[in-house]
């Protein structure tokens, strides 16, 4: 199976000669449905979160529904004609930059809107930013396990490994204490009230900084036990981003080169 | 190609590595905020002699490496039950000698209850003299006639301020200041414009105000906001700097080094804290701090790494602790108040220490130096608890209002004061082996010698729990404290003079206010704390008018008075 995938990697190589990531990534036959769609979504999230008052959450979920359609098509096509290896890489390459757009839209909530910290969080987080971030990132780790099985193995991938684990135990450790602290509110009588938005290991009064020796040592990391939330985890996830497209851009080039 | 792709790949790492610093705090840029240093008061620098009189101090009781709480005569009580905004804020107090015996006095302001003196009649005893109606927040101590003897004056709640006038002998007249119609909540007194005489900086709680008198009272003449009141010969001129104020905290530091203070005043809620200079007689407002705090409830000046120069720390609300049962008691309240930030907003909800660099700008180091996060926080001030050298912090902190702390048992947050001893790299460590860790909820905070041994005790004014005093009982170093008397001024107790203590392991820098911390007096005595074994040289007084007086072999352990 590997090995018939990787023939399909080189087929695709041989088909595009320039910039894989660019061409792994195109839409190709299904361009026009993508926009369509996307013009559909912008225009059914435009009318169900101001003329409906349908949560942004909410709408931004349906408009990604859409967007399945043409990407769903496009990924059975890449099944069809590179396999499954070059059919993941498509899909979490895929997924990992709508998920950079959501870090953006938090960046920006907070950086440009000053929005409060609590409330920048992002298109889809506000449903629950703890779980949806915790669910997303083992997933990521999942799916890398799986790309190495599957021969996707540079030094890239490695780094990536070792980055989404870190990343994800950030995550698992926020989920905890998020957890623990809706229970916490719940005895005090308020479990109305939001446990999102906890700082984790890294930034600002994360975990790091609550010891003087730890904050003394990692303080001389700029920005490990400065930055805020937000901002630790647009950067955990441009990092994500940058090595995934690292380790991908690599297998591709080195199955053409086998080839 | 490959060599292309490679390329483009670090430059994108490399950007995203030059985003990340340039996000970061670390390293500090200095390019906003800067306080120009201007040239001294004319007049500066010209030695001038005085007479100076030593009296040795006690010994004090065996130390025991902690402080000893001792329950005071004294509770501010509330009318409303149970406690709501803003009652919550409670009240402050002061410490001076009101009677010239020596021992420092303690002034504390009730809301409900009766105004009280507590006389020091040695031995840690005291007892305690009622003065008519509470109705009070701020309290200072202040010789405002110039007649030599500390006066009083409580800012009201709703009402212009009272004066308590002392007539010597223990006994004081209620009076009022002429001209101050205010209804003015945080105060605060300096020569504000260098005729040798203190004028009174007051602001208001505009919040508190508009609560109890209404909006329309807002659009009056005493209807809130920030006033300077020029002393002119007794009479207080009125100039209202600011329409808006919810003045919690008001300091009167020379940030510029110009030998004038400039008027800080610390807002409560989103108004922003605001610092005003004088220039050519008229003030103006610059904005020396690149951060400041959102709910600014307190103000202190201290010079934490002994270089010369002063740092400021402000107090705001930031549980001391990230554990969730702590953080569980703030979301809910957290979620009724939130902070709003705007476009080009300073504000952080977290103390802040504004350190100045060499280039005159301040940046905020609390963070950095462990005191951003002290719990709901009230009257913060530095003293050098342990004699070491160092100044170390104390902090005072929790809250009690039911409609905001509904959810918690009596409506009370319940916290600890926060004791932060100095590691002498002007980094804070948590000191809870000092004893210092009250919950009783305090509001205002002093710090003096009152057992006249050497070091600095606390007291604190608590809301609805007994007044404390905790007696500093922890070992090594001695103290010294000194007196400055001006004969010949109005200015008697020489409110913004600035004394150098030079001696062979360091020079430390105090200097000589009315008020600091929240709504609280400081004595006009100056304590300082010299390390064990170490050579003390001498002591430099730069009076409020820029003359300087040296004073060669300082003993230590001894009571200072430096007559001009």
């Amino acid at each position: 199976m590997i090995g018939r995938d990787r023939a399909w990697a080189g087929s695709f190589i041989r088909e595009v000669r320039r910039d894989p990531l660019v061409q792994l990534l195109s839409p190709r036959e299904q361009t026009r449905l993508l926009l369509i769609m996307s013009a559909l979504g912008l225009l059914l999230w435009g009318a169900l979160t101001w003329q409906v008052g349908m949560p942004v959450w909410g709408a931004t979920t349906m408009v990604l529904g859409l967007l399945l359609v043409p990407g769903g098509l496009k990924w059975r096509a890449d099944l069809r004609r590179h396999g499954v290896t070059i059919m993941i890489l498509s899909v979490i390459l895929t997924m990992q930059g709508f998920h950079s757009v959501e870090h953006l839209a938090q960046w920006v909530q907070y950086h440009i809107l000053h929005w409060q910290p609590q409330r920048s969080s992002g298109l889809i987080s506000a449903a629950n930013a703890e779980w949806v971030h915790f669910i997303w990132n083992w997933g990521v780790v999942g799916i890398v396990v799986l790309l190495m099985l599957r021969g996707v193995r540079n030094r890239w991938a490695w780094l990536l490994l070792g980055w989404s684990v870190a990343h994800t135990m950030e995550h698992t450790y926020m989920l905890v204490r998020y957890l623990q602290l809706k229970q916490e509110l719940g005895l005090l009588g308020v479990p109305q009230i939001s446990a999102q938005g906890l700082p984790g290991i890294l930034g600002r009064d994360g975990l790091l900084s609550t010891n003087p020796t730890l904050m003394r040592i990692c303080g001389r990391v700029p920005g490990i036990t400065t930055i805020s939330r937000i901002d630790v985890h647009f950067w955990w996830n441009t990092g994500e981003t940058l090595l995934l497209a690292a380790a991908a851009h690599r297998f591709l080039v080195s199955q053409a080169t086998r080839e | 190609m490959a060599r292309l792709r490679k390329t483009y790949l670090l430059l994108l790492v490399a950007a995203a590595v030059a985003l990340l610093v340039a996000n970061s705090t670390w390293p500090h840029r200095l390019s906003a905020a800067s306080v120009p240093t201007r040239q001294p008061l004319s007049g500066a620098d010209r030695t001038v002699p005085a007479a100076v009189l030593g009296a040795r101090l006690g010994s004090g009781t065996p130390c025991t490496g902690n402080f000893e709480r001792h329950a005071l005569p004294y509770t501010t009580t509330n009318g409303s039950a149970p406690i709501r905004m803003f009652n919550s804020n409670g009240s402050g107090l002061a410490v001076d000698d009101l009677d010239g015996d020596g021992d420092e006095d303690v002034v504390l302001a009730n809301l409900a209850g009766p105004n009280a003196i507590l006389w020091n009649e040695g031995g840690l005893t005291f007892r305690k003299q009622s003065l008519a109606h509470g109705d009070s927040r701020a309290v200072n101590i202040v010789d405002v006639d110039g007649d030599g003897k500390q006066d009083i004056l409580f800012s009201r709640h709703t009402l212009s301020p009272t004066l308590w006038r002392n007539m010597g002998r223990g006994r004081f007249v209620e009076d009022v200041l002429p001209g101050v119609e205010g209804k003015v909540y945080a105060t605060n007194w300096a020569d504000m414009d260098a005729d040798g005489d203190l004028d009174l900086v007051a602001g208001a709680y505009d919040a508190g105000l508009e609560k109890d008198l209404g909006y329309n009272f807002m659009f009056t003449r005493s209807g809130g906001g920030l006033y300077l009141y020029e002393n002119q010969a007794g009479q207080f001129g009125y100039n209202k700097l600011s329409e808006r104020a919810e003045a919690l905290a008001l300091a009167l530091p020379d940030l510029d080094g110009d030998g004038q203070p400039e008027i800080m005043v610390g807002n409560d809620f989103d108004v922003p804290d605001q610092t005003w200079r004088r220039s050519d007689d008229s003030w103006s407002q610059i904005t020396p701090f690149r951060k400041t705090t959102h709910s600014t409830m307190s103000f202190d000046l201290g010079d934490i790494d002994n270089d010369g120069v002063q740092e400021v720390f402000a107090s705001d609300m930031k549980p001391y602790d990230q554990d969730v049962r702590t953080l569980a008691q703030w979301r809910p309240m957290m979620a009724q108040m939130p902070h709003q930030p705007f476009k080009g907003d300073r504000q952080v909800m977290e103390n802040v220490l504004q350190v100045r660099g060499d280039d005159g700008t301040y940046h905020n180091e609390a963070y950095n130096r462990y005191v951003d996060a002290t719990g709901w926080s009230w009257s913060a001030k530095f003293g050098d608890l342990d004699r070491d050298g160092f100044l170390d912090l104390y902090v005072v902190n929790g809250m009690i209002a039911n409609d905001l702390f509904h959810y918690l048992p009596g409506g009370e947050l319940v916290e600890q004061n926060q004791a932060l001893r100095n590691d002498g790299q002007a980094h804070f460590k948590p000191a809870l082996e000092w004893g210092l860790g009250s919950t009783a909820s305090g509001r205002g905070m002093s710090t003096a010698d009152m057992d006249n041994d050497g070091d600095l005790d606390i007291i604190v004014n608590n809301l609805s729990k007994s007044a404390e005093l905790f007696e500093n009982r922890l070992c090594g170093g001695s103290g010294l404290l000194v007196d400055l008397r001006q004969s010949a001024s109005p200015n008697t107790r020489a409110i913004g003079a600035r004394l150098t203590l030079h001696t062979g392991t360091g020079s430390y820098l105090r200097d000589v206010r009315v008020a600091s911390g929240y709504l609280s007096g400081d004595p006009s005595r100056v304590h300082f704390g010299i390390p064990n074994g170490a050579t003390v040289h001498s002591l430099e007084v730069r009076w409020p008018d820029g003359a300087v007086t040296t004073v060669e072999n300082v003993p230590a352990n001894h009571l200072l008075t430096v007559t001009r």
